[in-house]
This record gives structure tokens, C-alpha cells and sequence, in this order.
């Protein structure tokens, strides 16, 4: 049953649903329809729906809340009667929500309403009251020649905000808020109250310490307005109110003069009044008479006219006071003052009261007409100087001209193009005319040198316009945003390739062209070998934005130095499309290395046909080289090692095919690994070039060394992993026999050596270097074959029939040469590191094979294989071709190494020599190529005493080996290699989780 | 082979679905078929009646694949809840939840004894779950391709698995290898050959392309349909005399195995036609399309 059921009469039964219920409410339900009805409704009992007696909370009313469980007060709802007398008027209330709400209720609604903070002060209302206080501070401070009240004339607030005005216009006056007004019946009534009061309560007050008070009091009375006084409640802004003289006392009289407490008491409670941000409508008979709540007079009761909150307090405190009543004295009548007489708006204009402002004036002010333009006037300034550099800057460069052999005259040349760029045209004549006779000074007039010195001098101009454009660049920012492809790679700090300046030159009407012509850093220098041929070709003349992706795509890939790191391509484009636009690069760049476009470019300026546009026929034609090379590369088929769970073959119905093996180590696999065994193929590529880059002999062999070694890791990696598969012995055998014997002379080195790791490791990797070289001589003696320049030689000319041929016949090798020789790992590594260059991917797919050949399909394995291999031979002549121009990068550290292998001075010196490299490699990022090899010669080594650790260290090596790699090579990564990368780094992963 | 050998005619529509159908599966012999789709639900049909006989529910998302055993008896199902259902047909009970994929579950397959559920995951992994024992551990766990595993083909002894990275990657249980086939492009999805020496492989390059499983040759391609963004199916016909398969403008494409020449095509949907099956031994053919319909077609 519902709580507010209790008191109703019931026609019927409610119907209720039976499961509802329970047993206390049954209870609950008798209790009411029995004894509840009956009683009087102070004695009911409130019950909650559950039949238990409702509670209201400690606070809030406990078990019975309003009044006996009702709502309200005692009068709760009752309308209020209406009692008058003759005396005793009765004020027509007008019912409102604040008289029903309570206390807190009415504060909460008080404090929705608005109120401007100091940060807001739209109408300058704060500030005023600023000036104001700080202004009766001042007054209480100093003494005054007039001493009273501030004058208020002087000060005045801060500013009329717009607001103001606006609201002024609309009739609304200081001090009053913007709500509607009240119905002023209340207020009407409380004004014949007051008047009544008036006639017998002026003794009284005369009583008191003025007078002044019941003359003010006459003097309102007199003036007042009708509709004054309900406005005046309504104020909830605070005004600022100028206090005229209105009081009858001389000029500077004082009444406060032997009462002073009075006035401090005044003035600290007006302040505090105006502190308050809404005020209380201050009823005006509170302003009168001070008979506010608690602050009564003595002797005066508690009138009639008092609220109703004045019942609870304490009327008859001792700590009466009678300021109150004076301290209205000053503001009451000002406020009459302004209301009174609205249309004066004294305060507003400043006039002082008593004056008014002049109907006419004399002054009169003065306009003039605005200066006459004349005609021919054009309302845009020209700046002459950088524009002008401009123009001259849009004429078509001087070729490129390389700097005289003699490096004196190239630095006078550079000097004096310097100094005529910065001081003009002028110089340059006056210094030829110096100089004429100067053969030094020949380039000026048309001798050596000329044509470097007339680049030169458009370089500097340019630099120097650049400086100048600073200014003019931040206006032209609206015509920035059409930004086109030159303008874009200028702000990157690009030298503009000689095609886009002759494109400009073409066009040079193009104002935004000549604006936009940027300078170039000379940080970029031009490439040395193949910029002449790339530059000269534009494979995208049409899209020269694509133009200019694609020639910075060819300077990363063909050259160093710092690029930044938003070049590769248009940030807006997609990522597909950037991929995609890439392989076009590709594919042209490939095109231009074979020297078609060199002829094709020539058609194309005479034909103007042949281009590569952005969606034409050329396209078509990259994308069908594109697939042609696909076609080639796809599908490839790999094999890997793969062992099904045993539970798995179950399932099939299937015999385990590795029953009765060890189980596989449990691998860790993080997503880490993955990420970080992407750049695997890096240090393979870094392998082949480096044998590329060596023409030279020692260079050469000490390469091959290393990758033997490497070659050698593999080999034994693929052991390891064949493990498990049947394997000749006599295999196994040789190549860990020789292990034992790496073994030996590593640990009877170390015992005359330090036997610091790294150290241990370094001498590991000379022994196996000694040992490389003691082995080629044996193999020599042996008459195999194994001649360590021949691979580099033959590698070039060789096509990819021959090389399979070779990879062939080092098949054979590999296979027999481990039976044959005692330490064989090296040599069968010397005769395989022939593959290396050729195809590295011989080297690796010579993993699966050589599973198959021991299996003993071997005719089969090597066909899989030579297969394979020649289809990737087409690819990495893409990628060797390419590599070819990072020699100068692979050339110092190899010939390091081969300073290092050839030196000749004692082991230690080398071991202390290599140790240092190896504690300095994490810092030196290009010293990799050698170190690389004796990296993962020290893990194998360490890794044959141990195998796990081998595992671990190898791969962990690895793996900082590969972020090296991968800040240095990441930006010219051709698609190949990264897709060579993804094998290798699902080859990586299968190692090692195998 | 002649257009009229190719199912044109359409023979029954059957809704049902609300939202996209993302797959539809012929049972073993060809009598009923399975749907599963965007509203979590799948479905069992009888497409030549065009009667719909149960609706199976508890995915959390999305269902992406449904396979049912041999013998009719279970059903498996993946989606985008990251999990495998293991299904009691009869009941519509769900017998074991597979949990373990990192990501969304492209493809489930039964394998041969129904005793293995193979399923292919967005985590770049496939995951073998026994049927037989309680656990729910995966009894395998294939992780070596390197991008999301669209698709995955059971044969007896080999599991082969089609993935975005663009390899087809064989895993023959029997010899313990894994044969990697690299197509260079991102592979949506695989389909055995009825005679099991080929695989077709549907590539994001909107073409299909088809494998020798012995010795990964590409023996042919077949182009002309739209596949560049959806997991669309592909498969050969019963008589692997064609090859067919869905469009995403709505279209179904045949293809002559072994000339590649497109032999019909027509609209079949109003969009994407994400799944295509065939029936085992009759000519006929359901799709499944993201506007909600299956469509059953015969000759």
C-alpha cells in the first residue's frame, strides 16, 4: 500500500498482486485500514512501503517530518487571513515563490540570480566600487579639506561598458535590476505605514542624536516619488550613488565632529553593504527607521510593520546600536535624488548637481575634410628592393658549372659573388673596372670562370633574397596554403633541381611562382655520379608534385647525407598510394639506370609523348614491368621445418614425424621478436655489398674471411636445426671435430692471452682468420678449388645460367669437402662464400636443400634450388645495382679490417685492437660491416660450448645488430629487400624456435 | 564447358539475417546449409526448400565462419568475439567455447575425424583445438605467418592456411614441414580443389589465383571481378570445372579453369557477395551477400 493512500478514502478494493505481498505489509495493510484511520493525524504513523515506520532522517524531521506528518508549518498550506485596523494595516500580500520557499531554498534561488564577477565586469560596476572603497580608505587616511563623505564627483567609475549604455538607452538606471517590476502594492501599503509612523515617531527621533535624520526623513517624504519606492526595492545591482548636500548644515560642518565613532561605524557598514554582490531589497522602511531585524532601537518595540523574521531574535540586545539610522542618512536621499529626477542623469555626465549642462556652447568642433587622393594613386605598397631580387631570381639560372681546378681563383670567385650579391650591382662594375687589367679578376668579364662565377652569383642572390623574403613570407601565407610541389620542396630545404627552375622560367608570369621562389641550404649538394643522369630525366613531367617525390626518392636512394624525415612523399597521401607511388619510383628509377630514359627523355622534348604520367599509358607500362617482376618473384615457394604437436597427429590420425625426438626448446616468443627480426636481411645485404664494393685483393680475402665465418654460422645453424633428420656422421663428425680443434687453440690462447670475454672472443675470430688463410693454402695444395678473388671477378659478367652452374658445383663442394677435410666447417664455408655474392639467397636456400640432400634426393633438392636461384638473381641485380653506390660506406670499415688482418705486429696488439672495436661498435654505427661477421663469429664460437647460449646470444646480437641497420638503411629499402627481410625474418623466428 | 553447366537460375532466396551474411556453407552432402553473419546469429537452411530450420545464438559478435561436421552432428563458428563454439546441431547448444585467439577469428575448420577444430585468426596465428578432450587449451598453435590468417583449408594430413602477409602456407602434419607459398599478395581467402592438388587463392589484387600444391606453381589467374577490401570467397565447382566466385559490386564471376576466360557473370546481390559455396556433387551454388540475402542458384 502506498504511503499517500493513508489518508484517502478507498471506494473499493485495490486490486494487488498477491506476490507483492509480504508478510509486514499485510501487517502494515491491517494497521491501516484498522486503527490508522481513526486516529487524529498527529498520532498516525507514517509507514513506508515495506510496513516499517518511515524515517525522515535525524536532521530532517525523524520519524515524522513537516508538521505531524504533514507538509509545512503549523499554517502549513492555509491561505493568510486578512486582519486590518485602523492601526494596523494590513499589507495585501502578494504571494510569490520566495514565500514559500525556505531560508536555504531562497539563498539558492538568490544565487542563481546574476551577478557580475570581477572578471566579468561588463558594467564596470565592480571597478567603480573599487575606486570607491580604495577612495574612502584615502579618506579615512588623510585628512580632507572637505571632510565627510567621499565626493563622489570624484570618483567615478572606471568605465561605462557598452552594456550599460545600451541598457540606459532602454531605459534601465543604475542601481536597478533588469527584472520586470514588482506589482508595488506591498510597497504601497508600507509607504502609508511609514507615512503613518512618521507623524508620531519624528519626536523620537528627534530625541536621538540628530536631527538631521527626521528632517531627511520630511525631506523624503516631500520629494518622493510614488512608483519610487518599489523600484528601489528591486535594486539589486548596487549603485553608485554621489552624495549631494541634501542636509540643511553648512558647508563642511561636521555632525559627526565630537561623535566620531559614529561615522566610523557609517562608514564600515556601508562598505560592508556594498561588499554584498546582490543585496536584499532593502525595503525603504528599513532604510528609514533601522528597524531591521536585530537592529532595533531600544524603546521603539517591535512595531507592526516589522517581518516576520524579526520574531525570533533577540530585539533587546544589549549591543544596540543607533548608527543605523544615520547611516541611511546619507544614502536615502541621494537615491531619491536620482530617482526623483531621471532625466538629469547628473551622475552620468558628471555634472555636479545644482548645474546643468548647456543648452549651446561655444565650442564648436572643428572637422576637416579628408587630403584629396590623387588619381594615379594606388593603395598597395611596393617593396622595390626584394622584389626586384625576385624578378632577377626568376630569370633562368646559370647552369651548374663546376668550381675551377684552382681552388685560390674558386675562392676569390666565391668571394666576389658574395660581396656583389650584398652590395649590388654597382660592386661588380666597379671592381671590373679595377681590375681589368688583374688577370686574376678575367671571370668578371667573360674569362676563366665565368660561368661558375655568374652561378655562383645567382646562388648568393638567391641566398640573399631569401633573408630579405622573410618578412614578405608571413604575408604571403594565404598564397602559401596553394602550395605547390617546388614551393613545398624549397621549404624543406631542397636546392631546386634544374628542372623545376626551367619550369618556372617557362612560366614566369606565375606571380606566386616568383614569390615562392625559395632559397636553397646548401646542404644538399648535388649528387656527385648519378645526379647528372637523374636530374636530366623526368619520368613525371606532368605531376610535377610526383615529380618532386620521385626525385627525392632517387636522391635517398642513391645518396647519403641528411634528408629529412617527411620527404618520402605528401603527407596526405595514403599509405597504399604512397606504396604504391613507390614501386612506380622503382620501376622508373630501374628503367633510368638502364639508360632508357636518358634516350626517352630526349624523345619526350622533342615529341613530348613519352611521359610518365600520373594515370596514363606509362604508367600502364610500369606496372606491367611491375608485374613482370611479380610474375617472376611469385609465387616462391619456401620450405620449412614445422613440428606438429603430437596430440595434433593424434587427432589426424597420423604418426608423429617427430616421435621419440627431443622436444623442441620452448621458445620465448614476444611480439618483440617479430618486430625486431623484420630488418633481418640487412646484414646480408650489408654482406654482398661489402664483397661488391672490394676490388681490392687483401680487401678482398679478408671479406671473404669474414663471411666465410658467416657462411659458417649459417652452415652450422642449418646442422643444428637438421639435427633432428638423419645425417651422414662422418658429416657431423667433421664439422664438430673441428670444432674441437677451434676449441683447443681458442683455450690455449686464452690461457696466454687475458681472459677477458671480449678479448677471448677477438682472438677466436683471428684464429679462425689464421686458420682461414692456413686452409686456403691447403685447399690450394690439395688443388681444389678454391680461389678467393674469383667469385667477384666472374660475378659481374656472369649470367645467371653460369652462376647457377657455380652454385652448383659449390653444392658439390660443400657436400664433399666436410668429409674430406678435418677442419672443415671453414673451408666448406670458404668454397660456399662464392654463393654469398653471387645470390645470397643460394646461401640460405641451401638449408632446405641440403636437408633434401640428406635425404638423398639430391638431384631433385639442386633442381628446387637452381630454380629459385635464378629468380632471384634478377633481383638482386635490382638490388646490387643499387648498392653499388654505398661503396664509399662499405669501404671503411673493410679496409680497417684489412689494415687490421694484414698488420703484422704480435696477436695481442690485434686482439687489444679488436677487443676496443668491439667495446666501440655500439657507439659507431658504420664499422659494422666487418664487425658484423666477427660478431657472429664470436656468438658461434661462444655457441659451440654452449649451445643455448649460443642461441640466445646470437639472436640477441642479432638483434642490436638490427637496429643499427635498420636507423641507417630504412629510408632506400627497395620492396625486394624488404620482402627478402620478411623471409629472413620468418627464417629467423623458425631457427630459433627450432 | 558451356555457360548452361554454370548455376544461373535462382532458385530460392532465403532470408532471414538482419545485416550482412559473411558466410555460407554447404553441409558435406550438400542437403542443408549454414549462414552466419553480422547479426551473431547462424543459421541452418534447407536451400532447396528455402526453409529455414534453426538459428543458433550465443556469439557475442559477429559470426565470420561456419563449419559443420561430416556427419552433421556438430557445428563450429568463429567471429569477432575472439572465440570458437563448438555446437550440438540438434540441441543448439553450445558444447565448448575455444578462448585464445589475441584477435578477431576469421575461419574454423573441422578436420576429417571432427575431432580437431582449426581455426584462422586475426593474431596472425592458427590454432588447432581438440574436440575430444576437455581442454581448452589450443593442442597447436601456428604462429609463423606474419599478418592476419584469412582463410584455412584442412585436408587429412595438412593444414593449409591463407593469410594477408600473402603466403599460403601448407603444414603437412605427416612429414612435419611447413611450405610456404608467397604470392605477393594479401590472400583473402583458399579453397581446395575437389581433387586436392590445387589451391585456389583469392588475392586482394582482385585476382584468383591458382596453386600446384606440389610444387607451389601459379597455374593460373583469373581476373575481372572486384576484390580489394572484403574477405570474399572463392571456389572451384563440383566438377573443378570452373572457378567461381563472389564480386564485390554484387556480382558472380565463373571462370573456365583452365583458360581463365570469365565464362558467366552475373549480378547476383545488391552488394558484396562475401561468400560463395558449392555443392558437393550437384550444380548448384548458394551466396551469401552483405545485403543480407542467400541466394541458392542452380543450372
Amino acid at each position: 500500500m502506498d504511503l499517500d493512500e493513508d489518508d484517502f478514502v478507498f471506494f473499493g478494493t485495490p486490486i494487488e498482486r498477491e506476490e507483492e505481498i509480504t508478510s509486514r505489509k499485510k501487517k502494515a495493510v491491517a494497521e491501516a485500514s484498522g486503527q490508522l484511520r481513526t486516529l487524529p493525524v498527529w498520532k498516525q504513523e507514517v509507514t513506508d512501503e515495506e510496513g516499517r515506520r518511515r524515517f525522515h532522517g535525524a536532521f530532517t524531521g525523524g520519524f515524522s517530518a513537516g508538521y505531524y506528518n504533514t507538509v509545512g508549518s503549523k499554517e502549513g498550506w492555509t491561505p493568510q487571513k486578512f486582519v486590518s485596523s485602523r492601526k494596523n494595516r494590513a499589507e495585501v500580500k502578494q504571494q510569490n515563490i520566495l514565500n514559500f520557499l525556505d531560508e536555504d531554498e531562497r539563498a539558492d534561488l538568490e544565487g542563481q540570480s546574476l551577478g557580475t564577477s570581477m572578471q566579468f565586469d561588463t558594467f564596470g560596476f565592480t571597478a567603480a566600487e573599487l575606486a570607491r572603497k580604495q577612495a574612502e580608505k584615502e579618506q579615512q587616511q588623510r585628512p580632507s579639506a572637505i571632510p565627510g563623505p567621499v565626493p563622489d564627483e570624484l570618483v567615478l567609475p572606471a568605465t561605462e561598458s557598452i552594456g550599460v549604455k545600451l541598457l540606459l538607452k532602454m531605459g534601465w538606471r543604475h542601481g536597478h535590476s533588469i527584472k520586470d517590476s514588482r506589482p508595488s502594492s506591498l510597497y504601497d501599503a508600507r509607504r502609508e505605514a511609514r507615512k503613518a509612523f512618521l507623524a508620531f515617531s519624528s519626536d523620537d527621533a528627534k530625541a536621538q542624536l540628530t536631527e538631521s535624520e527626521s528632517v531627511q526623513g520630511n525631506l523624503e517624504s516631500i520629494t518622493e516619488q510614488p512608483t519610487n519606492d518599489d523600484v528601489q526595492s528591486y535594486q539589486s545591482t548596487p549603485v553608485y550613488v554621489r552624495n549631494p548636500k541634501q542636509d540643511l548644515h553648512g558647508l563642511g560642518f561636521d555632525p559627526y565632529k565630537h561623535a566620531p565613532e559614529f561615522r566610523e561605524k557609517k562608514r564600515s557598514r556601508m562598505s560592508g553593504k556594498r561588499e554584498m554582490g546582490s543585496r536584499k531589497a532593502y525595503s525603504t522602511k528599513d532604510n528609514l527607521f533601522g528597524f531591521k531585524s536585530g537592529n532595533v532601537a531600544p524603546g521603539f518595540g517591535i512595531g507592526a510593520l516589522e517581518e516576520f523574521d524579526a520574531e525570533d531574535e533577540d530585539v533587546y540586545a544589549a549591543d544596540f546600536d543607533f548608527v543605523d539610522t544615520y547611516v541611511q542618512e546619507v544614502e536615502e536621499p541621494s537615491r531619491l535624488m536620482t530617482d526623483s529626477k531621471p532625466k538629469l542623469l547628473a551622475k552620468e555626465t558628471g555634472v555636479l548637481p545644482g548645474f546643468r549642462v548647456a543648452s549651446n556652447s561655444d565650442y564648436q568642433l572643428e572637422r576637416f575634410d579628408p587630403p584629396v587622393i590623387p588619381k594615379d594613386f594606388v593603395p598597395c605598397h611596393k617593396f622595390p628592393g626584394p622584389l626586384e631580387t625576385n624578378y632577377r631570381l626568376a630569370d633562368p639560372p646559370p647552369p651548374e658549372v663546376p668550381p675551377p681546378e684552382d681552388n685560390n681563383l674558386k675562392l676569390l670567385i666565391e668571394g666576389v659573388a658574395t660581396l656583389v650579391a650584398r652590395c649590388g650591382k654597382l660592386y661588380e662594375d666597379l671592381s671590373k673596372e679595377k681590375n681589368q687589367s688583374n688577370p686574376l679578376f678575367n671571370f668578371l668579364t667573360g674569362g676563366n670562370g665565368y660561368d661558375y662565377y655568374t652561378r655562383k652569383l645567382w646562388e648568393e642572390r638567391q641566398k640573399r633574397a631569401d633573408q630579405s623574403k622573410q618578412q614578405v613570407d608571413v604575408k604571403l601565407s594565404s598564397s602559401m596554403r596553394k602550395m605547390t610541389a617546388e614551393s613545398r620542396g624549397k621549404i624543406l630545404g631542397e636546392r631546386p633541381l634544374e628542372r623545376s627552375i626551367k619550369d618556372l622560367s617557362s612560366s614566369v608570369a606565375s606571380a606566386e611562382g616568383i614569390q615562392l621562389q625559395f632559397n636553397l641550404s646548401d646542404t644538399f649538394t648535388e649528387p656527385a655520379s648519378s645526379s647528372g643522369l637523374h636530374e636530366a630525366v623526368k619520368p613525371f613531367k606532368d605531376d610535377p608534385a610526383k615529380q618532386e617525390r620521385f626525385e627525392r626518392f632517387l636522391k635517398e636512394k642513391y645518396q647519403g647525407g641528411l634528408r629529412s624525415t617527411t620527404s618520402s612523399g605528401s603527407s596526405n597521401m595514403s599509405e597504399a598510394s604512397r606504396a604504391r607511388e613507390r614501386l612506380d619510383f622503382e620501376a622508373a628509377a630501374e628503367a633510368i639506370q638502364k639508360g632508357q630514359w636518358g634516350k626517352e627523355s630526349k624523345h619526350s622534348s622533342a615529341t613530348g609523348g613519352m611521359q610518365f604520367t600520373s594515370g596514363g599509358v606509362e604508367q600502364a607500362k610500369v606496372t606491367e614491368a611491375e608485374d613482370l617482376i611479380t610474375k617472376k618473384m611469385f609465387p616462391k615457394r619456401e620450405e620449412y621445418q614445422w613440428r606438429p604437436a603430437p596430440v595434433l597427429c593424434k587427432r589426424f590420425d597420423l604418426i608423429d614425424p617427430y616421435m621419440g625426438k627431443p622436444a623442441p626448446p620452448p621458445r620465448m616468443r614476444s611480439k618483440i621478436d617479430t618486430l625486431i627480426f623484420t630488418s633481418d636481411s640487412a646484414k646480408e645485404t650489408k654482406v654482398e655489398e661489402t664483397i661488391i664494393a672490394n676490388r681490392d685483393f687483401s680487401m678482398l680475402q679478408s671479406d671473404v674471411q669474414g663471411i666465410s665465418q658467416d657462411v659458417a654460422i649459417k652452415e652450422n645453424e642449418v646442422e643444428v636445426e637438421v639435427e633432428n633428420v638423419e645425417r651422414p656422421v662422418d658429416l657431423y663428425k667433421a664439422i664438430f671435430s673441428d670444432d674441437s680443434d677451434d676449441e683447443g687453440e681458442t683455450t690455449s690462447l686464452k690461457k696466454v692471452e687475458n681472459p677477458e670475454k671480449k678479448i677471448e672472443a677477438a682472438t677466436t675470430t683471428l684464429n679462425r682468420l689464421i686458420a682461414g688463410d692456413f686452409l686456403e693454402s691447403l685447399g690450394k695444395e690439395l688443388g681444389l678449388e678454391v680461389p678467393p678473388d674469383l667469385p667477384q671477378s666472374t660475378y659481374m659478367a656472369k649470367t645467371p645460367a653460369s652462376q647457377k652452374e657455380a652454385a652448383n658445383t659449390n653444392v658439390g663442394d660443400s657436400n664433399i669437402l666436410p668429409v674430406k677435410n678435418g677442419p672443415s666447417s671453414t673451408v666448406f664455408s670458404e668454397t660456399l662464400n662464392r654463393e654469398v655474392p653471387h645470390n645470397r639467397k643460394i646461401a640460405m636456400e641451401g638449408r632446405p636443400e641440403k636437408n633434401e640432400v640428406l635425404h638423398g634426393k639430391l638431384a631433385k633438392s639442386v633442381g628446387i634450388y637452381m630454380e629459385t636461384g635464378s629468380t632471384e638473381n634478377n633481383l638482386d641485380k635490382v638490388d646490387l645495382e643499387k648498392r653499388v653506390h654505398e661503396d664509399s660506406k662499405a669501404k671503411t670499415p673493410s679496409s680497417r679490417y684489412k689494415n687490421w688482418n694484414s698488420n703484422s705486429s704480435s696477436e695481442d696488439e690485434r686482439s687489444r685492437k679488436q677487443s676496443r672495436r668491439h667495446r666501440h661498435r655500439s657507439g659507431d654505427s658504420d664499422s659494422d660491416s666487418s664487425s658484423d661477421h666477427r660478431d657472429r663469429y664470436r656468438s658461434r664460437s661462444k655457441g659451440r660450448k654452449k649451445e643455448s647460449s649460443r642461441e640466445k646470444s646470437g639472436s640477441s646480437r642479432r638483434h642490436s645488430k638490427h637496429h643499427k641497420h635498420r636507423s641507417r638503411d630504412s629510408p632506400g629499402r627497395s620492396r625486394y629487400d624488404s620482402d627478402r627481410e620478411h623471409r629472413e625474418a620468418k627464417r629467423e623466428k623458425r631457427k630459433k624456435r627450432d | 564447358m558451356s555457360e548452361s553447366e554454370v548455376p544461373r537460375k535462382e532458385a530460392n532466396v532465403l532470408k532471414g539475417h538482419e545485416g550482412a551474411v559473411l558466410a555460407a556453407r554447404f553441409n558435406s552432402d550438400g542437403n542443408y546449409c549454414l549462414s552466419c553473419g553480422k547479426d551473431r546469429t547462424i543459421r541452418l537452411w534447407n536451400p532447396h526448400r528455402g526453409i529455414h530450420i534453426k538459428t543458433y545464438k550465443s556469439h557475442a559478435r559477429e559470426v565470420r565462419d561456419v563449419h559443420v561436421t561430416p556427419d552433421n552432428s556438430k557445428l563450429c563458428s568463429c567471429g569477432g568475439d575472439r572465440q570458437i563454439f563448438y555446437w550440438d546441431v540438434s540441441t543448439g547448444r553450445v558444447i565448448r567455447k575455444f578462448r585464445g585467439h589475441d584477435g578477431e577469428v576469421n575461419a574454423v575448420k573441422f578436420n576429417e575425424y571432427s575431432s580437431v577444430v582449426v581455426s584462422a585468426g586475426y593474431d596472425q596465428s592458427l590454432r588447432a583445438w581438440d574436440c575430444r578432450s576437455h581442454s581448452t587449451e589450443p593442442i597447436q598453435i601456428i604462429d609463423s605467418f606474419s599478418d592476419s590468417v584469412m582463410s584455412v583449408c584442412l585436408t587429412k594430413s595438412e593444414i593449409i592456411g591463407g593469410s594477408v602477409d600473402g603466403t599460403v602456407r601448407t603444414f603437412d602434419i605427416r612429414i612435419g614441414r611447413e611450405i610456404s607459398d608467397d604470392l605477393g599478395q594479401p590472400v583473402n581467402c583458399i579453397s581446395m580443389s575437389n581433387d586436392g592438388n590445387c589451391i585456389l587463392a583469392s588475392c586482394l589484387d582482385s585476382t584468383l589465383r591458382l596453386l600446384d600444391r606440389t610444387s607451389g606453381e601459379l597455374l593460373q589467374e583469373y581476373k575481372g571481378h572486384t576484390c580489394k577490401s572484403y574477405k570474399l570467397d572463392c571456389c572451384l565447382t563440383n566438377t573443378d570445372a570452373h572457378v567461381t566466385g563472389g564480386s564485390e559490386d554484387g556480382f558472380i564471376y565463373f571462370w573456365d579453369l583452365v583458360d581463365a576466360s570469365v565464362v558467366s557473370s552475373f549480378r547476383a546481390h545488391s552488394s558484396v557477395v562475401t561468400s560463395v559455396s558449392y555443392h558437393p556433387k550437384d550444380s548448384c551454388m548458394i551466396t551469401a551477400s552483405v545485403d543480407g540475402t542467400i541466394r541458392v542458384w542452380k543450372t
